[in-house]
């Protein structure tokens, strides 16, 4: 990863066309909580402000950088600051290069190198991988954000029917990464979350040395083993869009990596989405992912099967939009060895309205509630069933 | 479907009315219309045109331009565009940065270029080259209009970059006598594509 680090400096150092451009935003918010304490703060609680968290919060600072050599080339690197006592508060969240061609005869090819999102969500549409429609995403791609990041090589390829008189445009997508063996441990130790948070590529996430999620190190090779994701896709017109991914980051369970004193977890998953919009306004998002993430200790092998679906429903009025989700989420832990592994089950609804007054300010207010019944609560002393409750007020600007 | 019918005209030359309708006969408004004269009618000299990028659109969305013309692409917006057609009439790719010209694309050949920008996949436009002698869209009501149309055998095109018909293009044979106006009724078989969506919030990526 320091590798991807150096390159994307050693880029910055050419000479730069005069299609550079910079991306800043502010987003501070107003919090509310009734909930547990944060899984960023040593709790089990499901939510990034806790009840500890009240009041005024840096929601992030980004800064965001595109810089287009030549036609088909372009870097994008994006940084962002969620915390201030984070451990690396201003960090990158994304850094690649991008080859995108000119589509020739209805085809298109597009090469990705370097660290970015793997094509799985339907939410995150504005930059910086930020969701337009709530404040807060689903459980599935809050996990995306938390664990999941390609540092690698992503190939699609497309077929632009629509170009050619057709209804529809397809597209096939394939990667192979490095760097993402921890991913799973978060799923294991604290389970499906609702925010906004995305982790930055060379932070540790949560308390350092606190259980049960201790100052985690998220992307890092472990066993030297490659893992890999392919996907497609499927658009008709403007209005429907259908994707699969198939996620496997081939991690070797038995290895252990002592200097960030975690396992490589073997993490596989499936996702399935659709986005439908409408011409007057409406767009229904729906998403279901499924998978294993597993480890092993000399103690015996143990496996955490997930699953999690959401739909959501908005409707743009103009400048004004109004959102509402439902999500549902468990995992299932289980170990060859007594006792039996702790369970999660659980659901939440978000409901948030936002007005973009303008590109540089917008506003935005969302209520959140999750129900959760997480078995491994009673450990720290806490009753297993928790209802969290988290109002926010956002105030945004970017230019 | 393609009804036919004569009238007498005031003048000495021939006029024809086009009318376009959906399957329900609801009108089709925007519909492309290339009108072939006769063997020996010329067809109009080419022009220059220009297709301008405003608030990440196409502006106009579909010109219609006799063969020799070039079209100039301008950029008015403060983000960049890679204007490009794979299109076997004209394939050509076009960078077009902040405030800086671009010499104008000339298309030689007649048929139908569909336009895309390879940074903003939702901006679509085309440009329908032909050698007609008469052409032009339809209007709110569905139908477009010629006069002083010599007499002879005519062909009637109709096009339109929403429509699903199973031929490229909607052909029919006419033939017009000297100061009479003929009408052509042309109904589709199959329901037009619905409009796009539109253009998204500039703020917007894919990811």
């Amino acid at each position: 990863m320091r590798a991807v680090f150096a390159t994307t400096l050693a880029l910055l150092a050419l000479p730069a066309s005069a299609d550079g451009h910079l991306d800043l935003s502010v987003d501070l918010r107003l919090i509310g909580a009734d909930s547990r304490t944060s899984w960023l703060d040593d709790g089990l609680g499901k939510l990034r402000f806790d009840e500890n968290h009240d009041g005024l919060q840096v929601g992030r600072l980004r800064a965001a950088w595109n810089q287009a050599f030549g036609e088909t080339l372009n870097l994008r690197i994006d940084a962002s600051l969620w915390r201030f006592s984070d451990h690396h508060a201003f960090d990158l969240t994304e850094a690649y290069l991008e080859y995108r061609p000119y589509p020739n005869a209805g085809w298109r090819s597009r090469v990705k190198l370097g660290a970015f999102y793997s094509p799985i969500s339907f939410e995150h549409r504005a930059g910086g991988w930020t969701n337009p429609y709530l404040i807060s995403s689903s459980a599935i791609n809050t996990w995306v954000g938390d664990e999941l990041r390609t540092i690698g090589a992503e190939y699609s390829l497309e077929w632009l029917g629509t170009r050619l008189g057709h209804d529809f445009d397809l597209g096939l997508v394939a990667a192979v990464y490095g760097w993402n063996d921890p991913a799973g441990v978060l799923m294991a130790s604290r389970g499906w979350t609702l925010h906004d948070r995305q982790t930055t590529l060379f932070d540790k996430v949560g308390q350092p040395g606190i259980w049960p999620v201790p100052g985690r190190v998220l992307f890092k090779e472990i066993d030297q083993r490659p893992g890999y994701y392919y996907g497609a896709q499927l658009r008709y017109l403007d209005r429907v869009e259908l994707r699969y991914l198939h996620y496997d980051n081939r991690a070797d369970p038995e290895r252990f990596d002592p200097g960030i004193n975690d396992f490589a977890w073997l993490t596989y998953f499936d996702s399935v989405g659709l986005r439908v919009e409408t011409v007057n306004g409406w767009t229904l998002i729906a998403q279901w992912l499924g998978g294993e993430t597993a480890i092993e200790p000399e103690s015996g092998y143990e496996e955490w099967k997930y699953s999690a679906k959401f739909a959501l429903v908005s409707k743009a009025i103009g400048r004004h939009r109004i959102s509402l989700r439902a999500d549902w989420f468990d995992t299932d832990h289980y170990q060859t060895s007594f006792p039996p592994g702790d369970t999660e089950t659980g659901s939440a609804w978000t409901a948030g309205y936002s007005y973009a007054r303008d590109d540089h300010w917008g506003f935005a207010i969302e209520a959140l509630q999750v129900k959760s019944d997480v078995t491994s609560r009673a450990r720290i002393g806490e009753a297993p069933n928790a209802t969290e409750r988290q109002l926010q007020l956002q105030l945004r600007y970017a230019r | 479907m393609l009804a036919l019918a004569a009238w007498a005209t005031a003048a000495g030359a021939a006029a024809l009315v086009v009318k376009v309708a959906r399957p329900d006969g609801s009108p089709v408004a925007g519909a492309v219309v290339l009108l072939h004269g006769p063997p020996g009618s010329k067809p109009p000299a080419p022009a220059a045109f220009v297709v301008d990028q405003v608030n990440q659109t196409f502006t106009p969305d579909l010109i219609v331009i006799p063969v020799g013309s070039t079209v100039t692409f301008p950029n008015s917006d403060k983000v960049s565009h890679q204007v490009y057609s794979f299109s076997p009439t004209k394939r050509f790719q076009l960078p077009l940065y902040r405030g800086t010209p671009y010499p104008p694309v000339t298309f030689a050949n007649s048929g139908i270029v569909t336009l895309g920008c390879n940074i903003h996949d939702d901006m679509i436009a085309y440009v329908v080259v032909t050698d007609a002698g008469w052409f032009g869209r339809t209007a709110q009501d569905g139908s477009w209009t010629a006069s002083n149309l010599p007499a002879g055998d005519f062909r009637v095109e109709v096009w339109h970059p929403r429509m699903r018909e199973a031929t490229d293009a909607i052909v029919r044979p006419l033939r017009l006598d000297a100061a009479l106006s003929a009408r052509v009724d042309v109904q589709l078989t199959r329901s037009l594509r619905p409009e796009p969506l539109g253009v998204k919030p500039r703020s917007w990526s894919d990811y």
